[in-house]
């Protein structure tokens, strides 16, 4: 008897236990995070933005949080390091994968990182949002593009240095890679479809900082304007250093520069057209908003942002509100209401709807004298063309 | 056109010679190629970034690259190199473990981006009938003024005559009471102030990042190779290397010109008879 007892207060406990369990696991489901794995340049070549893209990131996610999380889940970020190339990608859509779990990666990489990661992705079902302007034609049943490919930003372009500054004869340069050529080409397709003439393509080694021979050409073939592509950041102060000294006045419009750059650049760059989707000075609530919400919350540590941070936080909300319309996490479920997603953020509104990429607004900026960017014209929503036939 | 292409010869090897001449100088006494040539001249253009952030007048910017590429070529000889002597190997790998201890500082201190240094002069110039980069002309002078001032303290001053015996036969002219550490220690200290400096002079050409010292530490080993240990070489090497690479550049494209200067190094070191 007493024996018995024992046993049956033994099972007891452990019926218990195993409800009691039970009950919080069924919880621990309905509470658990929604991942978003960020791999980004923190070393290597990109980090110099990568800082400005996690910051974005880690807004967007405490105003989610601060929401009530998706669909009543709290939103757990991860950060990575891709080192900014292939080899490094790999490791990171790996470890964002199996180890954290993630339910999607939306993130800004260099093209060689995300050629990498991209079917790592694809191959876990795995949505993937990639937010970093690029050469165009990066196409995949999961992977969605929500930043600037070359038709939307040369085109423009190209279009205001024709009609406004009467340039008629171009002379075209850029950096001898992938990025450089791959901007310089549809700008020459455009520039002759436009009935102008093209006296002059040169290319430079990325290593080679000294312009003097491209300069002296350019002089010699005198042309009414010049459109430039070089890599990132430094080469574009470099060029126009250069251009300025040797005394060259004529119109020049840069596939190449950013806000930032040119700020860095001081005077260097001034007179310089670029255009992009987004500036720190697009005058719209969204945008006001979304810069005071990122002094509040990084002060000092601010790093400006920019056209390869900013569709970061875009892409995370419109990956909430498309989580919350498709009621699931599920990467086929999200990937079929995501075109569907209109998210109204900074640079305007911005929806996934063209063959997994987005038509965006296009800004035209011109550099001043003290290195900051005054938007002289916006574009409205420009397409970004057939980028992947196969898809819709 | 012949005007500007003149023009654009000589100025690159004025270019060449500044950004060499600290290597050079290293090279003829010590016998080692100084890896932290580049970080160097890194550093000195961040002496630029300094005395634009202090508002002073962006030329003494020159003065401050080279107190700050003597004051750590001071401490590296003292604590480092001078150990190394006997093993010329360990130089190699001393001096860009000094390359990327001194880049390194540079990025955490600054970061990564570009950085803004003001320029002394910005404006083009005419010359015979061509509108030209008055900098550039004026880099020419200093590359002129740099090669013989230090030729005249190698022929006119003691330190400069012991420097040569050095040169010629290190175990005789230590044989003979000369203090071939301290002849040493101020060569090096010499040739890093020059990277330095050239460092700085470089500025507003280009954009001041951390990384700014490496395509231009390649040109200068190179032009080195060719020249020996003769500042008068050198003067002809950059002459000769660079005006090559700014002809095939204009007549054919800067992808091959950048590949002349290698090509031609090579060429002239496999023909070239007289031996150092």
């Amino acid at each position: 008897m007493r024996k018995s007892s024992r046993t049956l207060v033994a099972l007891a406990l452990m019926l218990g236990l195993a409800t009691l369990s039970g009950g919080a696991a069924a919880q621990s489901a309905a509470k658990q995070p929604i991942v978003i794995a960020v791999p980004v340049g923190l070393s290597g070549v990109n980090s110099v933005v990568a800082p400005a893209v996690v910051q974005s990131a880690e807004l967007a996610v405490e105003e989610l949080n601060a929401k009530g999380g998706i669909m009543g889940r709290p939103v757990k970020l991860i950060p990575l390091d891709d080192e900014s190339g292939p080899a490094g990608a790999v490791k990171a859509f790996n470890t964002a994968i199996r180890q954290h779990k993630a339910d999607v990666i939306i993130t800004m990489e260099t093209s060689a990182a995300r050629n990498a990661g991209a079917p790592i992705a694809d191959r876990a079902k795995t949505l993937f949002i990639y937010t970093s302007f690029y050469e165009g034609r990066a196409c995949g049943k999961y992977l969605y593009v929500n930043a600037w490919v070359p038709e939307q930003i040369v085109s423009p372009l190209v279009k205001f240095m024709t009609n406004e500054k009467k340039v008629k004869k171009w002379f075209v340069l850029g950096s001898d890679y992938a990025f450089g050529r791959g901007l310089i080409e549809p700008a020459k397709k455009m520039i002759t479809q436009l009935g102008g003439t093209i006296l002059g393509e040169e290319y430079q080694p990325l290593q080679q900082s000294d312009w003097t021979a491209i300069i002296s050409k350019i002089r010699a073939a005198n042309p009414d304007g010049i459109m430039y592509a070089t890599s990132g950041g430094g080469p574009n102060i470099d060029f126009m250093k250069q251009f300025k000294a040797a005394g060259l006045k004529m119109p020049v419009g840069s596939l190449s520069i950013d806000e930032l750059t040119a700020e860095q650049g001081g005077n260097a760059a001034e007179g310089v057209y670029y255009t992009a989707d987004y500036f720190t000075s697009i005058d719209n609530a969204e945008n006001k908003t979304f810069l005071e919400a990122m002094k509040k919350k990084f002060g000092a540590n601010l790093k400006t942002p920019n056209s390869l941070s900013e569709p970061e936080y875009d892409g995370i909300h419109a990956y909430a509100m498309a989580v919350e319309k498709a009621k699931s996490t599920d990467a086929d479920k999200v990937a079929a209401v995501l075109p569907t997603i209109v998210f109204k953020g900074p640079r305007g509104a911005v929806q996934m709807n063209k063959q997994h990429h987005a038509p965006l607004p296009v800004y035209l900026g011109q550099v001043q004298a003290d290195g900051k960017t005054k938007i002289i014209q916006s574009f409205g929503l420009v397409d970004p063309g057939n980028q992947c036939p196969n898809l819709k | 056109m012949y005007t500007t292409q003149l023009l654009d010869v000589v100025t690159t090897a004025g270019v060449l010679y500044i950004v060499a001449v600290g290597l050079l100088v290293v090279y003829g006494v010590l016998k080692i190629i100084n890896l932290a040539h580049g970080a160097f001249l890194a550093m000195g253009a961040y002496a630029g970034v300094l005395t634009t952030w202090a508002g002073w007048n962006p030329w003494t910017a020159l003065l401050l690259a080279v107190v700050m590429g003597v004051a750590v070529a001071a401490l590296v000889e003292w604590r480092v190199l001078r150990a190394l002597y006997a093993r010329p190997l360990d130089t190699i790998l001393a001096t860009w473990g000094l390359n990327i201890i001194v880049v390194q500082i540079l990025t955490l201190y600054f970061g990564r981006e570009i950085h803004f240094a003001e320029s002394a002069i910005a404006q083009p110039i005419s010359v015979a009938g061509v509108t030209y980069s008055q900098y550039r002309l004026v880099l020419l002078l200093i590359a002129v003024a740099l090669g013989v001032l230090v030729w005249l303290v190698m022929q006119g001053t003691q330190i400069g005559v012991v420097a040569q015996a050095v040169i010629m036969n290190e175990e005789l002219a230590q044989a003979l009471g000369i203090n071939t550490r301290l002849v040493r220690f101020v060569t090096f200290c010499l040739g890093a102030g020059l990277a330095s400096l050239a460092g700085a002079l470089l500025t507003p050409l280009v954009s001041v990042h951390p990384n700014l010292g490496v395509p231009w530490l390649i040109n200068a080993f190179m032009l080195v190779l060719v020249a020996g240990v003769s500042l008068g070489n050198l003067a002809l090497a950059a002459l000769v290397l660079g005006g090559a690479q700014v002809l095939v550049s204009s007549y054919g494209n800067p992808v091959l010109g950048s590949l002349t200067i290698v090509i031609l190094a090579v060429i002239i070191l496999r023909f070239r008879t007289i031996t150092i």
